[in-house]
């Protein structure tokens, strides 16, 4: 499946897990957790990049 | 040649459109997935049975660019959640949430929750958007939990815990109020109830800190079930059913049981009949239709009635009552537009209306006393209505206008008010088929032919 035409927005998806009861809250949580850590992967591999630019050689 | 619904487009799946009286939709491959998932379950099956879902039918397709084409008996007459009363959109919520738990059940979801969805048919909620029902797949979030909250949830939330009205709410932005309007609404003792804590405050706390955020995958990846969209479906549907609102003490409920909305009923019943008999209309437009009494009438001779007024508590103890008429809640002198999307989303009330027949019992007076429209302005829009006019005209002796005039000078009051000037204004519009006097003389029925 694939998301509709409706923006379902990020906040009430997440929430709604945790209204599904105890379960929920779990999955809730172990989705935000696995957010944290694919925001936190991400920014690590943008800085190594950067860090990375200069070794590039320029074309030109 | 066929002609687009001009609310239905949004959803690339699935779209409405009418050819002569025939109403099809048309699916794209999706839309017949989706289609084809669900009329194979026993939900289908039951829901259309029992009348909670629109009948429909796969026919040919009338153009080469849809892998589909669907025929749905035409609703009589369509509203808008805007024109709803509490009830009204309290049974049309249950629908929504008992249509998902038991489609849920079967394998399905639907991808949307929005009222507009719904339809009233003959007194009784009907889901109508067949191509809002697509197969689940597991892991999945119920997309349409934030729509049914701003949409359905909130407004009634703010009828039952704070007095106030949601069709303002919903008219001025069909999308409905988002949780933050509803957390600065509420008081302070209704925001820790531990139900609007969770849909309302935190629900707009989340949506502020993770706007954009892309956590389906996290989600699907979490465990998130079907059964989760079920638990929270069944306390929404305890939530939603015990909200109330009684209208009791308000508007007419307490006027019309004491004073003359019941005198003179049966003599304007009998007028009305012989213009039914005279004009058998299909559609019946029963303006400051108060109780709909004779919307009632107009019903029972067969025709579509639709019962319009400003008054809540009444058409809403009309609609518990059962009744098939259908229900408008406007203000006659600001009736629902023509908006959203182009201006012609929505099409405006008068425009939707498309009467055969006009009722205007007990309400040309309200127009020229208390709303302070011009008696030619009054006539013009009657005959603007392109229809037989049943009308009540009321004369400044008579008590109720005493009433309303009690804290007007006559200078504030436009000139044109007699019988005898509502005859030459009426004159050049119409012809009048017949007249009646009512009882202590001061009120006089016409029934009126456009010219």
């Amino acid at each position: 499946m694939f998301f509709g035409y409706l923006d379902a927005g990020s906040g009430s998806l997440i929430l709604q897990a945790i209204l599904g009861g105890a379960a929920g809250i779990l999955v809730a949580f172990k989705a935000w957790k696995a957010r944290l850590t694919g925001k936190r992967a991400l920014a690590e591999a943008e800085a190594e990049s950067e860090v990375d630019e200069p070794a590039v050689p320029s074309e030109s | 040649m066929h002609r687009a619904d001009p609310g239905s487009f949004r959803d690339p799946a699935s779209h409405v459109v009418f050819e002569g009286d025939r109403v099809l939709r048309l699916l794209d491959q999706r839309g017949l997935d989706g289609w084809n998932a669900l009329s194979n379950t026993k939900f289908f099956e039951r829901a259309t049975g029992d009348g909670r879902l629109i009948e429909s039918k796969l026919v040919d397709s009338p153009d080469g660019g849809s892998a589909a084409a669907l025929e749905h008996p035409k609703v009589p007459f369509i509203s808008y959640p805007y024109e709803w009363t509490f009830s009204m959109l309290k049974d049309a919520a249950l629908l929504q949430l008992d249509l998902l738990a038991e489609a849920l059940a079967d394998g399905i979801t639907i991808k949307d929750a929005t009222p507009f969805n719904i339809q009233f048919v003959d007194g009784r909620p009907v889901f109508i958007d067949i191509g809002s029902f697509e197969e689940y797949a597991a892991g999945e979030p119920w997309i349409g939990y934030r729509q049914f909250t701003r949409q359905f949830l909130f407004p009634l939330m703010l009828r039952a815990e704070a007095g106030v009205p949601f069709q303002p709410w919903l008219r001025g932005n069909p999308e409905g109020p988002t949780a933050g309007d509803v957390r600065r609404l509420l008081g302070f003792w209704q925001r820790l109830k531990p139900a609007n804590l969770m849909h309302v405050s935190l629900q707009a706390r989340m949506e502020e800190r993770m706007s954009g955020a892309a956590v389906r995958n996290e989600l699907k990846t979490a465990g998130f079930s079907a059964d989760l969209i079920l638990a929270n479906v069944k306390k929404l549907r305890k939530l939603v059913d015990g909200f109330t609102w009684s209208g009791s003490g308000e508007g007419w409920i307490e006027y019309q049981s004491c004073t003359h909305v019941g005198r003179d009923r049966e003599s304007k019943g009998a007028f009305l009949r012989q213009a039914l008999d005279t004009h058998r209309p299909g559609r019946v437009l029963d303006m400051g239709a108060n109780d709909g009494h004779f919307s009632k009438l107009a019903a029972e001779s067969g025709a579509v009635a639709i019962a319009v007024d400003g008054d809540e508590p009444v058409l809403d103890a009309l609609y518990r009552q059962g009744s098939r008429v259908s229900i408008v809640l406007t203000d006659l002198t600001n009736p629902s537009p023509s908006q959203g999307w182009a201006g012609e989303e929505r099409p405006g009330l008068i425009a939707r209306a498309q009467p055969d027949l006009v009722v205007a019992y007990g309400l040309i007076h309200h127009l020229i006393y208390t709303a302070s429209i011009p008696p030619p302005a009054v006539i013009e829009w009657l005959a603007g209505l392109g229809c037989p006019v049943v009308v009540e005209f009321v004369a400044a002796e008579d008590e109720m206008v005493a009433k309303l005039t009690a804290n007007k000078m006559e200078a504030e009051l436009h000139p044109g008010r007699t019988q005898s000037d509502f005859e030459t204004l009426v004159a050049p519009h119409f012809e009048t088929l017949a007249t009646e006097s009512l009882g202590n003389g001061t009120r006089a029925l016409y029934s009126l032919q456009p010219r």
